[in-house]
Formats: C-alpha cells, structure tokens, sequence
C-alpha cells in the first residue's frame, strides 16, 4: 500500500519534472526600495523571479499573499519562483525594511 | 525601528517558543530531568549564528535555491524528530522501559533545530545594524521586546497546559505535538515548492477572509498548526500524510512489543 503511494508520487513529480522552464521576470532592491515595485506577470504560470540586492544591507523578501519568505544578503541576488497565479494583485515587501521597501506582482 | 523589530523577532520567536513549552511541559509531566533545556537553547543559537552568517554562501547552493533546501532538510528532521519523540514517549508513559536519555536528546535536539531555523533570520536581521550604532540601540530594544512577548506566549501555553487533568493534558498534549510536526513537514513541502522542486499548483483555498496570516490569530495558528490562509495542495496533502504518519507510528510502535513491563506510571 505504502509501496503504491510512494510510486504514484514519484510518478506524478516526474511528470511535472519535465514541465517546460518558468519564464524569469527580474527585480532590484536599492536604498531599501523595490524597483519595479509593480511587477506584471502572465497569470496561470509558474515565474522564475530574481531579486538583485544593491543594498549592502540584507533584505528579507516576504509576502503572505504569495506564500513566500526568503532571505536575500546585502550585494547579492535570490531566486524565487512563485505562481501560478489567478489574476489578481499580490501585495510583497521587505520584512527588514517594511516602511519602505513594498511592491505588489500583478497577474493577468 | 523599534516596531519593525518587535514584530520580526516576535514572529521568529513564536515558533520555537510553543515548541520549546509544549515539550517542556511533556517534560515535566513525564518527570524527566529539564537538563536539555540549557543545552537545547545554547547550541540552538550558536548553530543559528553560524548558519545566519554563512547564509550568503549556502543561498548559492543548488542553483540558488539552498536555503530553502536547507531550511527545509531542517523542517524534515524536526518532524522526524518529533515522530521518534512521540513514540518513544508514548511507551514511556505507559510503563515501559525507555532510557530517559534517549527523550532528553529527542527533545534538546528538535528545539536546538528551530532555533537554529528560526533564530538565523533574527541574526541577520541584527548583523545589518551592527554598522549603525545609532539605529542599533533601538532595534536591540524592540528585538529584546519582541523575543520577552514570544516567551511569555509560550510561558503561558506552558502553565496552561500544566493546569489541565492528566488525560486532557495528555491527548491536547499528543494533539498539538502531531499538528506542530505536521506543521514542520508542511512548511517543508511549502519551502520545496518555492525551490522548484516540487510542482507548483494553484492554491486549494483562500480562507484570509477568515483568518489572515498577518493577524497575531493567523500568526499563532501558524506556529501551532501550520496555518496558511492559501495552501498548495501537495502541501496539504503532506500534511495529512504527515499526521497519519506519526499516528500510526506512535499507535504502533507506543505500544506493546513483549517489552518487559515497569510501573511507574
């Protein structure tokens, strides 16, 4: 039964394995400021999305409408991939920073 | 300042604070040494400090992806962890014979990895201020608030789960150790899926109308049994297997196998 399970998942990973690769949508953080801070994305896909830090400080990515955290050092870049997305506004911001640092992705 | 680092560190200390009181009150109910607080605590933020400033060099790992593989390899063995530490409890608590060892080192080793977990992030945070000595006074201050509100949180979770009878104590106790644990696989699968490792799929719900996860509700249900207001379904469905997973474990292995019998419950 376990045995079963276990086959079936592996089965149905493998099929989404072969998925074809996320198109790659790029975002910058300078002076605790995302840039874009809207970011239009095509609805119903998965999105491979890179985050630049400029910043010499590090900056936590976070949104709770996108179910995503991710910690991204000073001078460097996080990958992220989110989506599919129904269409539809998605709120992120800097956790480090929150006052400044707030964007939303725009799926349509 | 002060705001944004109350709210971060509370968040952060949430987590492996209900953790961290939910086992200690099994401790204490199961009359074993609170030996692997100290230890728990001390390797948990020294093991936090070393994975917070080496972040840089494991976010490179697997194509940019490593501190979600990581994090995640971290939830997993917590769940393990947990899985064992049920088990092994449940015969405990039934009278057979378990070196009290073998559940301190369960229990020291789960907590000392989330906070490892959690405590990196709050090391990270901190390290960008060390340069800033006029912002950093603040931030100490709101950071110093935000763990004293995360601890008195599980301070309380702690005295009211003592207060309960035996039995209730015992099923809400093996209750919320299944839904914490599940909670930590959850999150694992979550984690996987932001690496691409595990297919994306629209979420199964949007319950924010109901419970968002901002709120201080969503944040607690979060750290108590994995809230989240939009669930993926193979994370849900690791969740339910997660949960079945230690029941049955705990079911069969918590019972008798022809072990000799010691009463001391």
């Amino acid at each position: 039964m376990l045995n079963r399970v276990c086959l079936t998942v592996v089965l149905v990973l493998a099929i989404f394995a072969v998925q074809a690769a996320a198109p790659v949508f790029e975002m910058e953080i300078r002076d605790h400021l995302f840039d874009p801070a809207e970011l239009t994305v095509p609805a119903g896909k998965k999105i491979k999305l890179v985050v630049y830090n400029r910043d010499s400080t590090p900056e936590e990515f976070e949104s709770y409408e996108l179910n995503r955290e991710k910690v991204i050092m000073g001078a460097s870049k996080a990958v992220i991939f989110i989506g599919p997305l129904k269409p539809g506004e998605y709120p992120f911001f800097g956790e480090f920073n929150p006052k400044t640092a707030q964007g939303k992705v725009i799926a349509k | 300042m002060l705001l944004t680092s109350v709210v971060l560190v509370l968040r952060e200390v949430l987590e492996a604070a209900l953790l961290f009181s939910l086992l200690m009150a099994l401790s204490k109910r199961l009359g074993i040494s609170w030996r692997w607080v100290s230890v728990a605590l001390i390797v948990g933020l020294l093991g936090a400090a070393i994975y917070g400033f080496n972040i840089d060099i494991v976010s490179e790992w697997f194509d940019g992806v490593g501190q979600e593989v990581v994090n995640a390899f971290l939830q997993i063995v917590i769940y393990a962890l947990l899985c064992l530490l049920a088990t092994f409890a449940a015969r405990y608590s039934r009278g057979f014979v378990v070196p009290e060892a073998l559940l301190t080192m369960l229990m020291g080793a789960s907590v000392a990895l989330a906070i490892v977990r959690e405590g990196a992030e709050i090391m990270i945070y901190l390290s960008a201020f060390v340069q800033l000595p006029d912002q950093l006074t603040s931030v100490l201050a709101g950071s110093a608030i935000g763990a004293g509100i995360g601890v008195s949180v599980g301070a309380v979770f702690y005295y009211a789960l003592l207060n309960l009878g035996r039995r209730a104590a015992i099923i809400i106790g093996a209750v919320l150790l299944t839904l914490v644990a599940a909670g930590m696989a959850s999150q694992a699968a979550q984690l996987l899926i932001q690496a691409d490792w595990l297919p994306s799929q629209y979420p199964v719900w949007d319950s924010s109308w109901l419970v968002e996860e901002q709120t201080v509700t969503g944040q607690l249900l979060y750290a108590l049994i994995g809230y989240e207001a939009t669930p993926a379904p193979l994370q849900l469905f690791i969740y339910a297997v997660a949960i079945l997973l230690i029941i049955f474990i705990a079911g069969i292995f918590g019972r008798s196998r022809g072990s000799a019998e010691v009463s001391h419950a």
